[in-house]
């Protein structure tokens, strides 16, 4: 019991100090900030790596590899040989047997890109921008009718600034008139977004430094 | 034809096309090829992490070794990094010293960092009035004053009657949305472009071999 509450303790004590360092940048760099910054790389670092290696490595890799049957162990090879090729890549006389590796992984990720744009995008938001003209959902018709316009010109100007297409003319790239005077419109709902977004971002931050001041004050108060 | 590259093109081609049609066509064996290979990709990617690790720990190293300015913090990051890991390789990462780690160094590092955010979110807005007022800065910044006057109570006036029941539900869910779902499907169709080139052969970030 006695050590749980000493590990509480040094904990609290380590976040209290921790939490100190870092708000002192308030006042500007200084070494104390530093030093919490690099022990937060370090251990993130190791930690990020711990997981790694007990959520992948181990049960996907290196078990299967030695306790496994043939058919895991043979399906265990591949990833090992790209692995291994892979750790070419930490040194630069060697980096280039590393590319095929790279490839898979660029393929890959390619491929899933691809697949959560459509799928998790574009169809998602195409098949809402559909829907808003939907009149059986309920709700007064004129009021759904105003928003979904409002809403399918904003995404569509939105759009059209970001159309960066220009016909050649003698004088220099020239985009349409009509693309542009768009994007114009499109910027304010981009201006709109974005300020949506920075007050959502504010509000976040603000909620995390009560909840600092918070923890500090009642640190404090612990002792009183 | 220039064959430079070839042979990683041609597995990033065939990777990509087979996890592609894997997304798209439900046939059994395409799809266990498309998760295995995905579990491949995530195994790289976990050693790709501990290349990373050991990068940091060679460049820090150098640092301390020749005694350049800042060595000091160096050698207190290997040692933290080199401390955690140890310890987490041994105790596992759901261990109660593992979790006091987490909520002594990174917990506490993570959110007093978010809330400097505070001061540095306010300190750029007023920058951003001052070196470019124009009308999308006003527009920017009217719209975050909004929000933010119609999302909390204030003190002893309570919640602003129009803005909080009308001006704030209407700039976030119409207005707002519609440039969220804009930008959305700009980026979409962005990474679906760049994805494409890539299983296309015409883009190729990983060298050639």
């Amino acid at each position: 019991m006695l050590a749980w509450i000493s590990l509480d303790l040094i904990t609290a004590s380590v976040s209290f100090i921790f939490t100190l360092m870092v708000l002192s940048y308030l006042v500007g760099d200084n070494p104390l900030f530093r030093l919490a910054i690099h022990i937060f790389i370090g251990v993130s670092a190791g930690y990020a790596a711990a997981v790694a290696w007990h959520q992948v490595l181990s049960p996907k890799l290196i078990q299967p590899l030695l306790f496994g049957g043939l058919q895991e162990r043979i399906l265990a090879i591949v990833p090992l040989l790209l692995g291994a090729l892979l750790l070419m890549k930490l040194s630069p006389r060697t980096a280039r047997l590393g590319n095929p590796a790279m490839a898979f992984m660029v393929g890959a990720g390619a491929a899933v890109a691809v697949g959560g744009a459509v799928l998790g995008t574009l169809f998602p938001q195409i098949l809402a921008s559909i829907n808003l003209f939907d009149l059986k959902t309920g709700g007064s018709i004129t009021e759904r009718l105003f928003e979904g316009s409002i809403i399918l010109i904003g995404t569509l100007t939105t759009l059209a600034y970001f159309h960066f297409g220009a016909k050649a003319t003698p004088s220099g790239p020239q985009s349409g008139r009509l693309v542009e005077t768009l994007g114009r419109i499109g910027q304010v709902f981009i201006a709109i977004t974005f300020g949506v977004l920075f007050a959502a971002a504010y509000a976040a931050a603000m909620t995390a430094l009560i909840e600092r001041l918070n923890f500090l004050w009642t640190f404090i108060a612990s002792f009183l | 034809m220039k064959l430079k590259g070839l042979f990683s093109t041609a597995i990033a081609i065939a990777t990509g096309l087979i996890v592609l049609v894997g997304y798209f066509v439900e046939l059994p064996l395409l799809v266990n090829l498309r998760i295995t290979i995905l579990n491949w990709a995530i195994i790289l990617a976990a050693l790709a992490l501990f290349i990373g690790l050991f990068n940091l720990l060679a460049v820090h190293a150098d640092k301390v070794r020749s005694k350049k300015k800042g060595g000091f913090y160096s050698l207190i990051l290997i040692l933290a990094m080199l401390v955690t890991l140890a310890l987490g390789l041994w105790l596992r990462p759901d261990h109660s010293l593992m979790a006091m780690i987490f909520n002594a160094f990174q917990l506490p590092v993570e959110a007093s960092l978010m809330a400097m955010l505070v001061v540095t979110l306010t300190y750029a807005s007023i920058r951003l009035l001052r070196r470019r007022s124009n009308l999308i800065s006003v527009i920017f910044l009217v719209t975050a004053l909004l929000i933010l006057l119609g999302s909390a109570p204030l003190p002893f006036i309570g919640s602003l009657p129009i803005v909080s029941d009308m001006i704030r539900p209407f700039i976030a869910q119409v207005l707002a949305a519609a440039g969220a779902r804009g930008i959305l499907i700009g980026v979409a169709l962005g990474a679906l472009t760049t994805g494409l080139r890539v299983l296309f052969g015409a883009e190729r970030p990983y060298g050639g071999m």
